[in-house]
């Protein structure tokens, strides 16, 4: 009897985790080409994989090849993106940000090199916010799939575990999501960086406190515990003290802290003019909230990452009114070729087309209606300035695509792009700062982008 | 040099989550004291507590407390369903094959909510005013929350000891065999216990739910589950009451620890406390092996 229910239990145990696998790779691991026509499962054996891909390849080439008569040739740009975990929601907005770009390229004719025209494919795996998932992602794609040009994976923990292995394949990958400054510093030849660096992401929070306010002294900074928060935090301090605030309050928390009352409570006291902080989405949202909850009151609160997302006033409704954060981008930046400043070039798709192709994208992966955050725009820029690159280049080999951007100097709907030759870090481009007012995302600074007066002090 | 006002604030804040640890933690240790499984799954069941609480509120305008009811009907479901899905074969299975099953069961609800709702981190704001504490202003939504864990913790224990049912349950830990002689259907009793161990446990989730009101995701189990185990150690595998209080002073441990740390220059005390929690963990086992509660 005993033996019997034994068997029927392991019976039943297996089709349980089956069955849990099953949804895991519905979810988790998603493997698609830009045209995303299949789905190949994790658990498969590698014949199984390869043979699924051979197919894949076969099918976007017949497809490029009845499109331009046998001209053209496919170059995959290859990614590890987080579809799943604790980034599932900035690795989405990247994935569908990079398509969008790589969609606009291909309808613009592509791009050329030594006269042959090459149509983009982009080829990720969902890395599950996992660093180790990263690593042999980056790996099967140099070395499996071939890829010479990639996009890193989303936040600067990932992509120091990504970069070094692309390096010792002498692949090129452009770093979008990874905002450490710390990485760029490890002497990378074949990493280059399109957003701003985490030490200047508050510097314009910073200034426009300065310029709005000069009474305001005091400045808390509470950031997650984690290298690109901390990055952020002691580049803002720095900044900070640059420009004649005190810094009252350095302190950091936990990355999975659930409860930040211990951290918050000595705010009631110290009644600073400028609160500063954060990391990521949930941490930034628990913030918000217990900023409101313990009601500490501060003339400007600034919180990286999650006010830029609009499920942050969903979430919070009031608690989110009148908080300020820094971005990258926003839909309502009025870059265009027309404002292209001297010395750089226009190139890619206006901030129009960008959304319309990111609408169509969204759409047909089953996210609806909605608008491009600026993880995604920063996904696009990566793109663009690799695509621009390989053309400046005329070369596929990644050296030679290295080289070329040391001299280029993009204007595009995401603004500035250029890097410094040597370290690859990103200099060009600036940060913008966006507030909640009323319900609505509005950008307050710099005043030439400015859609709306800030809300100072905070209500 | 250690702020009194500082210490005071973390007192309160310490005992109310350490009261929400308290109850997150029962149910693991009721379905380990009754059927001797460790549920490895734990977490997930509190995150579908969350997201009950979470979509009766902001779909249906139900008030949160009143969601608990719905959580413990939840549970005591999901109770049953696994229990005769999977648990009732693997009562006296070797522990790695429960350990497994449960862990494939959380896996399974983390990945089921993920298919419906998304990976997205959600919140939604139930915001009652604040009230004074011994000085210390605090969301009234804490405090009832912490409230309703304790009318939880009592309705659990009415059941278990002023009950006939709760007379078979303790008859069951003390000698199954001897119960079964006497006429109690074990298989019957592990099925209520199992149910009744989810239902506290997927209540729990509603009751943090509104404690927290933000970071409410698929994954957001993964955390309590870690924390549940060191409670339930600290407090002696099996023990109920045992469980809550380990819940309370590790609360109190996990907030004071910090004001304690923070007077110490150039470290950050958050980050820290963990491991302080942890290190805890460590004294009581080689104090006292069994847990602080155990007989």
């Amino acid at each position: 009897m005993a033996g019997k229910n034994l068997y029927l239990g392991v019976g039943i145990l297996i089709i349980i985790i089956l069955l849990a696998g099953v949804f895991m790779m519905q979810g988790g691991e998603e493997q698609a080409t830009q045209t995303g026509e299949t789905t190949p499962a994790a658990g498969q054996t590698q014949e199984q994989t390869q043979a699924q891909e051979t197919q894949q390849e076969a099918k976007t080439e017949t497809q490029t090849e009845a499109q331009a008569g046998g001209e053209v040739e496919t170059l995959v740009i290859g990614a590890p993106l987080s579809l799943s975990g604790k980034y599932a929601k900035e690795g989405e907005m990247s994935l569908m940000g990079a398509l969008a770009a790589v969609k606009w390229i291909n309808d613009n004719g592509g791009i050329t090199v030594n006269g042959k025209k090459y149509m983009l494919e982009f080829k990720y795996y969902d890395d599950e916010s996992n660093p180790d998932r990263v690593t042999s992602i980056v790996e099967r794609l140099i070395t499996q799939d071939g890829v010479k040009f990639l996009l890193a994976p989303y936040s600067s923990g990932l992509t120091a575990k990504a970069a070094p292995v692309a390096e010792r394949y002498g692949a090129l990958m452009l770093s979008h999501g990874g905002a450490s400054d710390k990485i760029f510093q490890q002497g990378y030849d074949y990493l280059v960086q399109i957003l701003t660096p985490a030490s200047r992401y508050f510097t314009s929070v910073l200034d426009m406190v300065k310029a709005i306010d000069p009474q305001a002294k005091t400045v808390a900074i509470v950031y997650k515990e984690n290298e690109f928060s901390r990055t952020v935090a002691e580049g803002a301090k720095a900044y900070a003290e640059k420009l004649g605030f005190e810094v009252v309050y350095f302190q950091s928390y936990p990355a999975d802290a659930q409860d930040l009352t211990p951290v918050l409570q000595p705010l009631k006291d110290l009644q600073p003019d400028v609160i500063i902080g954060g990391g990521h989405f949930a941490d930034g949202q628990l913030l918000a909230r217990q900023i409101n909850e313990l009601g500490i009151k501060a003339k400007l609160v600034g919180i990286l990452v999650a006010p830029a997302l609009p499920d942050f006033y969903k979430n919070l409704g009031e608690a989110a009114e009148g908080i300020v954060y820094p971005s990258q981008w926003e839909p309502g930046v009025t870059f265009s070729p027309e404002t292209t400043p001297q010395g750089y070039e226009w190139y890619g798709p206006t901030v129009e087309e960008f959304i319309k192709y990111f609408k169509e994208v969204a759409k047909e992966r089953g996210k609806g209606d909605i608008m491009p955050s600026y993880h995604a725009a920063d996904a696009a820029a990566a793109i663009l300035f690799l695509a621009k690159a390989i053309e400046q280049a005329n070369s596929l080999n990644p050296d030679d695509v290295r080289q070329a951007m040391n001299d280029l100097a993009l204007f595009t709907f995401y603004g500035k792009l250029k890097i410094d030759p040597e370290t690859g870090l990103q200099i060009g481009h600036d940060m913008i700062v966006g507030q909640w007012q009323n319900g609505k995302k509005v950008i307050v600074w710099p005043k030439e982008a400015a859609q709306a007066e800030p809300l100072y002090p905070k209500p | 040099m250690v702020d009194v006002g500082l210490v005071v604030a973390n007192l309160v804040y310490g005992l109310l989550i350490g009261i929400i640890y308290g109850i997150a933690t029962v149910g693991l240790n009721m379905i380990f004291g009754v059927l001797k499984i460790v549920n490895v799954g734990h977490g997930a069941f509190i995150m579908v507590g969350a997201y009950v609480t979470l979509l009766l509120f902001t779909l249906a305008g139900v008030t949160p407390p009143l969601t608990i009811v719905a959580s413990m009907a939840v549970g005591i479901g999901l109770g049953l369903l696994f229990y005769y899905l999977v648990i009732k074969y693997l009562v006296d299975a070797p522990e790695l094959a429960t350990l497994l099953a449960t862990f494939a069961i959380g896996v399974l609800l983390q990945e089921i909510v993920k298919a419906f709702m998304g990976a997205d981190s959600r919140g939604f704001t139930w915001n009652l005013g604040n009230i004074e504490i011994a000085g210390v202003s605090v969301a009234l939504s804490k405090v009832i929350a912490a409230i309703l864990s304790i009318a939880l913790l009592g309705f659990l224990y009415l059941v278990i000891y002023r009950t006939k049912l709760g007379l078979a349950i303790r008859a069951v830990v003390q000698d199954k065999e001897g119960a079964m002689v006497v006429g109690v259907d074990v298989d019957r009793i592990y099925a209520i216990s199992f149910a009744l161990g989810i239902m506290v446990t997927v209540a729990s989730g509603s009751i943090l739910a509104m404690y927290l009101q933000s970071g409410i995701h698929p994954y957001m189990g993964e955390i309590y589950t870690l924390k549940g185990f060191v409670i339930a150690v600290m407090a002696g595998l099996g023990s109920i009451p045992g469980a809550f209080i380990a819940g309370i002073l590790f609360g109190l441990f996990e907030n004071l620890s910090y004001v304690a740390l923070q007077s110490i220059e150039g470290i950050q005390p958050l980050v820290l406390t963990r491991s302080i929690a942890f290190l805890l963990l460590l004294i009581i086992l080689l104090v006292k092996p069994s847990g602080l509660f155990q007989r």
